[in-house]
């Protein structure tokens, strides 16, 4: 049982979970994930840590409301408890100073850059952080990715907050203007897909983190797998990261939906229970 | 000094000389090692399914021994060839794509084909990882006794179709002269896409011991006199074909060399004289035919390429009859 | 060995023994036919969950126990992985002492209602009954009666809570609550160690719980082991991963003296053939583990699950086994198994390939997938399959198996379940640089007192032998308990 101990609304369908397990908080290292299950019924997924306080003993998630689970998630209040946290899982991120470091976050990818940006920034990286949203109440966390970043810019696609544009308008001209050394790109797959083949172009090498639907978390199933320079690697276990380069992102994002149209359902349904 | 550049399968290579697919070419240190010594293009070691299957046995027998792996009813190992071959193909393509940094000879893939199952998804890989050409080494075996001679021929041109459908770099075929047409067999192969043929592989043979009266392997090793077959044929042949002709087999020196040039082959492919001679024997060879050309006033190799093929016109029936006849004549 | 020699002698020059064995002459027991164990109807089992074996009927174990001639030279032991004192739990079960039976079962073997159940015993001790080797007659249904026992006395809720030491105060932890790790805490904990058992999922029992479908191992059979090891004072710790969770290190400062690794072999294979990462192929791990771990199959849960109308299940081990059949009971119309070789060179236990033909499924021995294709939104609905020969005879005496040129043909498919075997869990290893590893990726032990090439650390189940059986993991738990046992008291001492 771990319990909920704050929870922060960032917008309506993204939320901040601050849950307690000192062991994970101790042992976890920027780029890690935790597999989470909300009760007996529920099923494991996995989310990124985006932040933990050691003292504390408590770790941060933030999670996008798309599904069942993720809503009973962040419908919990702060004092309950969540039935399963199990990590930190998957490889830390190679944290090393190389010199100008690109960071790109696209919608909640922005929480599990928030941690990598903060590694790097520490490890001496100059850090340009490019973040976008949809429009201005998506943009999350700008005040605690500022704090890592030595250049912040925010695009919108309505341009409703920062400039209008799309993430790979930020990147590029940075990219344009000066020289960047290595780039770090999360976010939804279209997202990590396009700003790869940006930087591609440019001959940047870049590292994307990949969110693939997973079961056990441990490297025990192979539901994560995806394709890395033509062989199968699993997210859970060889990843999340991954040259972003050498990534099959369609294939990714073919095997994204495979639940779609039976999760789209079930969360129809539930939405009809709660409302 | 006279220019011993050349064209095969579109690659430009620095001379024609192309060490074969062998145990010269299996490894990294070895390649480099024959860049240095001045070849022209290597063809990897090529990869057997029979390798994968040995090995897979011996797996399994050091498993069958190992007194805590379980062994017989292992759902595991009854699946072990699949991850001996997977791993045999990653160490291949780890190589092509280390040669392909580190050095600049041109690197021709090989792969030895008995069926078109499970090498296509294998050649896009080669492919992927950076290979100049890919050698099919197909091997429908003539040593059989059943009646299907044409359904053999048909696999010959199925393997190369479905492997020219998957990959973009030039394919050449390399095959035994065992066909009661060769002439048309090779055409074909030309109409079904190969970009170039490698006349001819060279099976070992059994020997016989007298003294322990048993059957044992020759020896393993070419000798010059094995090349006239595929002189003969090339001779035929290159004017007849668009496509680039490798001569293999028997060619142990620089004459010979040039002996294959002269009848059409765009390259050769030398193994057993470097395991005589040493790597070293590279320059030798290639000596040998600069000296030449300077000799005759060569410049370039596509000035006496293929100057003593035959003509396109002349039967090779009656031109072979000819040249027996006239042969036995003389001794007359 | 030597020393069971002489309790095994000892214990059937019992007087009980003797007299049970005059009480029916040899040739009264060797005309009686092998029970048959009731089966639930085919027709109706391949739609739910319930236990295909339903046990047998007291009098009918009691009659089939007779059929044991209680042999002066037991071989039927030697087929045994842990050495089970097999003549006397059948002489007890004859008697009508079935708690004794269970007794004597728990003395080597911590989960006999799981052995007697999924164990291959014709492939063990059945094939080394006297009946098997001389007699040319069906065995003693031995497992059968190691399941009567067991059941049994759980069934009486009467279920004894073994005997523990005096609580000696020293830390072992064990890492993985499979087979093995239980079997290791349990005669650890008995010895008077603070056991606790470190599990990376949700649930605790490993592969009896993910991997073990609830037709052929109900999960409330290992919950009730697990019960009782609780009451022995064995600590069960879930959701943590022992190397990313808590390091080694972090184990030994909290002041653990050894530990064992019986993390088992979890990481699926796969063919790496064209297509394979298409929707809906699944490797039968995440297949039973959605099914059987997180109870997908009922809407009640979360987790879903795709149910093919037409499946195809890879290879031919028991784990392909478990998943066609629960494919079936998913509501396929067609469930099929694709094997590379013949029907008798299955790997996988003969009851469950009776018990799968009777379900209705398909076999398809002789062929081998080659290339998947997926309709436009990437789902799998085509399977290319390859007609194979037998060849020669590979090292394990099996015949090789050879494609046959041209014989391609397609399947429609809309689910694929790849089950061609597992290799160990990298993760230990990976933390561990100074492990020794064998070519398999197992851990390296001593074959004798399961210790690694860490001093502290001892490993046995799968992580040390590659996928292999319920029994010899437990074996090996235990083994590595009394190797552990000694280990720590010269260490003790030495201090």
């Amino acid at each position: 049982m771990y319990k909920l101990i704050e929870k922060e609304i960032f917008s309506e369908n993204v939320i901040k979970l601050v849950i307690e397990a000192p062991e994970i908080a101790r042992s976890r290292k920027p780029g890690h994930f935790v597999i989470v299950r909300v009760d007996e019924k529920g099923e494991r997924i996995p989310l990124t840590i985006a932040g933990a306080d050691e003292t504390k003993g408590t770790i941060t998630l933030v999670v996008q409301r798309v599904g069942v689970t993720s809503w009973k998630l962040t419908n919990l209040k702060p004092g309950d408890f969540v039935l399963d946290v199990a990590g930190p899982l998957g490889k830390a991120t190679h944290i090393e100073k190389v010199g100008t470091i690109l960071c790109a976050g696209g919608g909640v990818g922005v929480a599990p850059l928030l941690p990598i940006a903060e590694g790097l920034k520490k490890a001496g990286n100059r850090i340009i952080t490019v973040i976008a949203a949809r429009s201005k109440d998506l943009v999350i966390l700008e005040k605690q990715i500022r704090e890592f970043s030595d250049e912040l810019i925010i695009m919108t696609d309505d341009g409703s907050y920062g400039t209008k544009g799309l993430v790979t308008n930020g990147m590029e001209e940075v990219i344009k203007r000066e020289k960047v050394n290595m780039s770090v790109v999360i976010g939804p797959p279209v997202m990590m897909k396009f700003a790869s083949m940006l930087t591609k172009k440019y001959n940047i090498p870049t590292v994307a983190s990949l969110n693939t639907i997973m079961v056990d978390g441990t490297g025990m199933c192979g539901a994560c797998r995806c394709s890395v320079n033509g062989k199968t690697r699993f997210v859970c276990t060889d990843g999340p990261e991954f040259d972003a380069h050498a990534v099959d992102f369609d294939e990714m994002i073919l095997r994204l939906g495979a639940y779609k149209d039976k999760e789209l359902e079930t969360y129809q349904e539930y939405l009809k229970t709660i409302s | 000094m006279a220019d011993l550049t050349t064209k095969y399968l579109g690659l430009t290579l620095r001379n024609p000389i192309i060490v074969a697919s062998s145990g010269l070419t299996d490894s990294f240190e070895k390649i480099a090692d024959l860049e240095k010594n001045g070849a022209g293009a290597v063809v990897l070691k090529s990869l057997f399914e029979e390798q994968i299957i040995l090995e897979a046995d011996q797996n399994l027998k050091e498993a069958g021994k190992n007194s805590l792996i379980y062994a017989k009813y292992s759902e595991t190992l009854d699946y072990i060839d699949l991850y001996i071959r997977e791993k045999e193909l990653s160490k291949y393509l780890d190589l092509i794509k280390r040669v392909k940094k580190d050095l600049t000879i041109p690197l021709i893939a090989s792969v030895n084909c008995i069926s078109d199952i499970g090498w296509t998804g294998f050649a896009k890989q080669i492919e992927k990882s950076g290979a100049d050409a890919l050698e099919l080494n197909i091997f429908i075996s003539p040593f059989g006794f059943d009646n299907n001679c044409d359904e053999k021929e048909q696999q010959y041109y199925k393997i190369l179709s479905k492997v020219k459908q998957e990959i973009k770099i030039p394919v050449a075929v390399k095959i035994s002269p065992y066909f009661t047409n060769l002439g048309k067999v090779i055409m074909n192969l030309e109409k079904n896409g190969a970009n170039g043929v490698v006349l001819f592989n060279r099976f070992a043979s059994p020997d016989i011991d007298i003294e322990h009266t048993k059957i044992i392997s020759a020896e393993a090793f070419s000798n010059p006199v094995e090349m006239y077959n595929s002189l003969r044929w090339i001779s035929i042949l290159s004017n007849r074909l668009k496509i680039d002709i490798a001569a293999s087999t028997g060619i142990h020196d620089g004459k010979a060399v040039i002996k294959q040039i002269l009848a059409g082959a765009s390259a050769v492919q030398v193994a057993s004289a470097l395991y005589i001679h040493g790597t070293s024997h590279i320059t030798e060879m290639l000596s040998f035919v600069e000296n030449w050309m300077d000799k005759k006033g060569y410049n370039y190799i596509d000035q006496f390429k293929g100057k003593l093929s035959q003509e396109k016109n002349t039967n090779p029936e009656v031109y072979e009859r000819l040249q027996f006849m006239k042969y036995f004549s003389k001794i007359k | 060995m030597n020393d069971n020699n002489e309790y095994i002698k000892e214990e059937r020059n019992k007087d009980w023994r003797v007299n049970l064995r005059k009480s029916i002459k040899a040739k009264d027991r060797t005309d009686r036919a092998r029970a048959h164990m009731p089966e639930a109807d085919p027709a109706v089992r391949n739609k739910n969950s319930e236990e295909v074996n339903k046990g047998l009927e007291l009098l009918t174990a009691v009659y089939e126990a007779g059929r044991c001639l209680d042999c002066a030279n037991p071989t039927c032991i030697d087929g045994c992985p842990v050495g089970i004192y097999i003549p006397k739990f059948i002489k007890q079960i004859e008697s009508q002492d079935f708690k004794g039976a269970a007794a004597t079962l728990k003395d080597t073997n911590v989960l006999p209602a799981v052995c007697g159940r999924v164990c291959p015993q014709e492939k063990q001790c059945e094939a080394s009954c006297f009946y098997t080797l001389s007699l040319k007659k069906d065995p003693v249904a031995i497992g059968h009666l190691e399941r009567f026992a067991a059941d049994y006395e759980r069934n009486s809720g009467n279920m004894s809570v073994p005997v523990v030491e005096k609580p000696n105060g020293i830390r072992i932890a064990i890492i993985g609550s499979g087979p093995a790790g239980l079997a290791c805490a349990n005669d650890l904990a008995k010895w008077g160690y603070d056991v606790t058992v470190f599990e990376a999922l949700h649930e605790l029992g490993g592969v009896l719980k993910y991997g073990i479908p609830e037709f052929r191992l109900p999960n409330i059979i290992v919950d009730v082991e697990i019960d009782i090891m609780k009451k022995m004072g064995v600590k069960f710790r879930k959701n943590v991963i022992i190397g990313k969770t808590l390091s080694f290190d972090d184990l030994r400062e909290q002041g653990f003296k050894a530990f064992f690794v019986g993390s088992g072999a979890g990481n699926p294979s796969f063919m790496n053939i064209p297509g394979e990462n298409f929707n809906n192929i699944f490797s039968s791990n995440e297949y039973l583990t959605r099914v059987n771990l997180m109870n997908a199959a009922n809407d009640e849960y979360d987790t879903p699950v795709i149910r093919g109308k037409n499946v195809a299940v890879i290879g031919g081990g028991n784990t392909a086994m478990d998943s066609v059949r629960t494919a079936k009971r998913l509501g396929a119309e067609r469930a099929m198994i694709v094997y590379r070789r013949s029907i008798d060179e299955m790997p996988a236990r003969v009851e469950e390939i009776k018990h799968a033909l009777e379900e209705e499924v398909e076999f398809m021995n002789l062929h081998n997938p080659v290339e998947y294709f997926a309709d436009e939104k990437g789902r799998v609905n085509k399977m290319r399959v390859q007609k194979m020969e037998l060849g020669e005879p590979d090292s394990s005496g099996r015949r090789r198996p050879i494609p046959i040129e041209n014989s391609e043909f397609d399947i429609e498919v809309d689910s694929v379940i790849v089950s061609v075997g597992v290799t160990p869990n990298p993760l230990i290893p990976g933390v561990l640089p100074d492990l020794k590893m064998s070519k398999w990726s197992t851990i390296v032990v001593n074959p004798e007192t399961m210790q690694s090439s860490v001093e502290d650390l001892f490993a046995g189940g799968d992580i040390v032998r590659g996928g292999a059986t319920v029994i010899l993991a437990m074996g090996d738990g235990r083994k590595a308990a009394a190797g552990m046992h000694k280990y720590v008291s010269e260490k003790v001492k030495v201090k």
